[in-house]
């Protein structure tokens, strides 16, 4: 008896030790680790956008974000909520519009908060909570990033992730207006390096480019040998000088739009959830982005990226 | 084991060679298999497991008077998993770009054989000045043990090393499947022991002769 109260304390103060450790390194590493992340997240975004780095990017380049949030009201029906940039004479605001699960416009309310305050999401939640009073509570949902350059919008960048073989892998994802994919890359996973790891290689990863929507909706992953040449093409890094002429970009290119994804060999799986990762979160994008237009252009909202 | 009488040089020799992790004690063999497809892997697989190793074995050995001996292993296992919690913090948090490498590797870390099977042999019987060189001596020689399969495997099947082409063809698709894993690890072990039963044949020849 005297023996188990001594094993067990024994366990209980390792365990408390060990924790206590881990704690107070989270605790220091914690904001130096979030601005890594934040900082990373920017230079994907750049890096898909086609801005290797932060000289080549132009003046007229800006990043707007919708925010989703699912609100509750206190029947316990659900709607959703999306903060949504405007613009205020010069100045950038943010409005809420409240939309039916139909995507069907129920009202709008402005939200007191600036561009650079909303990316926290505590002080997002501060803003809405003044609109959004109990009984009615609200969570956040996703992140969506529209790129404009002028007038003109660029692109769409959507964060998101999806289960990989062992757990989440976080990506993000590059769309033209018309949803095709301009770029995809991978921002944190724990595949098995060597095998489902070479998701983030971009002889994976670039498969996807240049991809339509409609071509998407039907992709598929197939167990075949990656050709040659257009693992050269894909490798775009490792190009040398005057490696492929432009005519020679453009067969290749056109060669392989509308192929499958050629899967990784040994990781089959990783390869294809991948692959359905991407078709969902471009899908879903696509119908939300579809119903959120027609509720700005027929309430006449005056945002940003229109 | 009592205290080892072994030098300090000789303890990282024989983690290099005589006792290496993969080839002589086949600890670790999942790794080995499965994540040794090219060089590069190799490398920074066996940095991760160095440090984990090295400053698991010091923890370890500092403490080996207070754990209750059947309660070590959970002990070992914590002790680990804290080290690698630790390094994967600090490398995401102050060296972005070397987490950005090694961050997968570093998280595959606990369950790994052969810090356990360390810790049990040797740290928990040794002072820490010994358990340090033992780390070392298992660390590089679990390193040397990946990057010589990483070198095999990646050549045959890639026909290059360090992801630069060398020959311009891939020869043997075969050996970057996990397939291959297990027969690089087989002939290498095998070499090493026919190394090592040649070394002996001369040895006794020699004591023989005198």
């Amino acid at each position: 008896m005297k023996q188990i109260i001594r094993i067990t304390i024994g366990l209980v103060i390792s365990c408390l030790v060990a924790g206590a450790v881990m704690g107070g390194v989270f605790t220091v590493t914690d904001k130096a680790k979030k601005r890594n992340e934040h900082l990373a997240v920017q230079e994907t975004m750049l890096g898909l956008l086609g801005y290797k780095d932060a000289k080549q990017v132009p003046a007229d380049l800006k990043l707007y974000s919708i925010y989703r949030y699912i609100i509750t009201d206190g029947s316990g029906s659900q709607y959703l909520g999306y903060l949504v940039p405007v613009a205020e004479g010069n100045e950038t605001g943010y409005v809420l519009l409240k939309l039916d699960l139909q995507g069907k416009f129920i009202s709008k309310k402005n939200i007191d908060i600036s561009p650079e305050k909303a990316r926290e999401a505590p002080e997002r939640e501060s803003a809405l909570k003044a609109v959004l009073k109990p009984p009615i509570s609200f969570r956040y949902a996703d992140e969506a990033i529209v790129a404009t350059l002028g007038k003109k919008r660029l692109a769409y960048l959507l964060p998101g992730e999806f289960l990989g073989f062992k757990t989440t892998i976080k990506a993000m994802l590059a769309l033209d207006p018309s949803f095709g994919i301009v770029g995809l890359d991978i921002l944190e996973h724990e595949e098995d390096p060597g095998l489902g790891g070479e998701i983030e290689q971009e002889y994976f990863k670039n498969q996807f480019k240049d991809k339509s929507y409609d071509r998407i909706t039907k992709l598929k992953v197939i167990k075949e040998p990656l050709p040659d040449e257009y693992k050269k093409y894909l490798e775009k890094s490792k190009w040398q000088k005057g490696a492929f002429s432009k005519e020679q970009i453009a067969t290749i290119r056109k060669k392989y739009q509308d192929k499958d994804i050629y899967a990784i060999t040994g990781a089959t799986i990783s390869s294809k959830a991948v692959t359905d990762g991407v078709k969902g979160m471009i899908r879903k994008f696509a119908y939300r982005m579809g119903k959120l237009e027609a509720v700005i252009v027929n309430e006449k909202i005056p945002a940003v990226f229109l | 084991m009592a205290v080892t009488k072994k030098t300090n040089k000789q303890l990282v020799l024989d983690g290099l060679l005589s006792e290496n992790p993969i080839f002589r004690l086949a600890l670790s063999m999942c790794p080995a298999v499965g994540i040794s497809s090219s060089v590069m892997n190799g490398i920074l697989l066996g940095i991760a497991v160095l440090f984990v190793q090295v400053f698991s074995s010091c923890t370890i050995s500092l403490l080996k008077d207070y754990i209750h001996p059947r309660i070590r292993i959970p002990t070992y296992t914590l002790v680990i998993a804290t080290w690698v919690t630790v390094i994967d913090l600090v490398l995401a948090a102050y060296v972005p770009v070397a987490y950005k490498a090694m961050g997968i590797f570093v998280k595959l870390i606990v369950a790994f054989a052969i810090i356990t099977m360390r810790l049990e042999v040797f740290a928990c019987k040794n002072p820490v000045v010994p358990s340090f060189w033992d780390g070392v001596g298992m660390g590089t020689g679990f390193m040397f043990g990946m990057v010589t399969l990483g070198t095999v495997r990646e050549f045959l099947g890639t026909g290059g090393l360090l992801g630069h082409d060398l020959i311009g063809t891939r020869p043997l698709l075969f050996f970057i499947l996990p397939l291959a894993g297990f027969f690089c690890v087989g002939f290498i072990m095998a070499i090493f022991n026919y190394v090592e039963i040649v070394y002996k044949r001369m040895k006794r020849k020699r004591s023989i002769a005198q």
